[in-house]
């Protein structure tokens, strides 16, 4: 699956609506040189105080919609989903998962702000949004069990559980090489990183407070 | 006995997210290990994690570059007063999916001063 474009080319022309949030139309337009036609968003939303004037410009003219976002207390990513949630409901859209490409390195407030906004997303939309960027994806898990199905073939060698936000007082899991039993995960205490998988082929979750999952992608 | 002021780590804030938490989380264990503080740059990015308490930061070396943040990873913060920034704080919640103050930036005194009631990820830009 290994292209310049990975994996925008495979994303792509399969979603259902493509948006951008404000300097992420920069960073599209710069990847996609050459042919840009065939990557165009929907919609651009944000403050638009870090797209290019001439992206800006590029994108208007070739029909995409610019909604501009005034809130300072959200980021243009949180702001993004907003308006996302707004038209796929307006739209009547069959939508699976929402995936959110970049915002995982970088400026390291901007990293934070990218997981921020997964915490967020639970109260915007009732789909689930992941993020990648290069090899790395995160998944916020909220309280419960889960199942994750990771014999896909697009699996990378680690994975990891992150308690973020808070400590989760009792995690339990299989399918992993180092799985947790009613353990506590917390900053300073234990958290999972470097993990990775048994030949199960499933990973099962149960946590008692939001979890990040994190892991590895062949793109 | 050598004197020692600051261990300053190269390297941590990118790649794999799962190596950029163990960064942060090894922050947490630096507590537990030595007394001295210990911050992590990478590129632009610096990191350094404030214990619950009052801090004074001087922001007026010139190398501090144009953001910075208070980040509660790990756990909520309950009460964090702040001033000297450009959108400061007054006994505030910080917590995942309520605040976390991120594209922070600073007012003209020069001077950053936090108070926490539990630990709390300062991070800022700088210029190297």
């Amino acid at each position: 699956m290994e292209s310049a474009l990975a994996p925008l080319d495979c994303l792509l022309p399969a979603a259902a609506l493509r948006a951008c949030a404000d300097g992420g139309a920069n960073r599209l337009y710069h990847v996609t040189e050459g042919s840009q036609d065939s990557f165009l968003p929907d919609y651009i939303s944000g403050d638009f105080d870090s797209i290019q004037p001439e992206v800006k410009e590029y994108y208007k003219v070739k029909g995409c919609e610019l909604i501009e976002t005034m809130d300072q207390d959200l980021t243009d990513f949180t702001k993004c989903l907003q308006i996302l949630q707004k038209k796929i409901e307006k739209k009547g859209l069959q939508v699976d998962v929402i995936v959110t490409l970049g915002g995982l390195e970088g400026r390291f407030d901007h990293i934070m702000a990218s997981v921020n906004t997964l915490f967020h997303a639970t109260k915007i939309m009732p789909l689930p949004v992941i993020v990648i960027q290069e090899c790395s994806l995160i998944y916020l898990l909220q309280p419960g069990k889960h199942k994750l199905h990771v014999d896909t073939g697009l699996e990378g060698d680690w994975c990891g559980l992150i308690p973020v936000g808070n400590p989760c007082e009792s995690v339990t899991t299989t399918g992993l090489k180092w799985n947790l039993t009613n353990q506590m995960l917390k900053f300073g205490t234990l958290v999972s990183t470097s993990n990775t998988y048994d030949n199960s082929g499933i990973v099962t979750i149960e946590t008692d407070k939001p979890l990040l999952w994190t892991m590895s992608i062949k793109i | 006995m050598e004197q020692v002021d600051v261990i300053v780590t190269l390297g941590g804030l990118e790649g794999r997210f799962d190596h950029i938490m163990a960064s942060v989380n090894t922050l947490f264990h630096a507590t537990k290990i030595m007394p001295l503080p210990v911050i992590v740059i990478q590129e632009c990015s610096l990191i350094y994690l404030l214990q619950p308490g009052k801090h004074k930061l001087h922001v007026d070396t010139g190398l501090e570059g144009d953001w910075c943040g208070l980040i509660p990873v790990g756990n909520p913060c309950e009460s964090v007063t702040t001033t000297g920034l450009k959108w400061n704080l007054t006994n505030q919640m910080l917590k995942f999916g309520t605040l976390v103050s991120t594209s922070n930036t600073y007012d003209n005194s020069g001077i950053v001063t936090i108070e926490t009631d539990k630990p709390l990820l300062w991070t800022m830009s700088i210029k190297i």
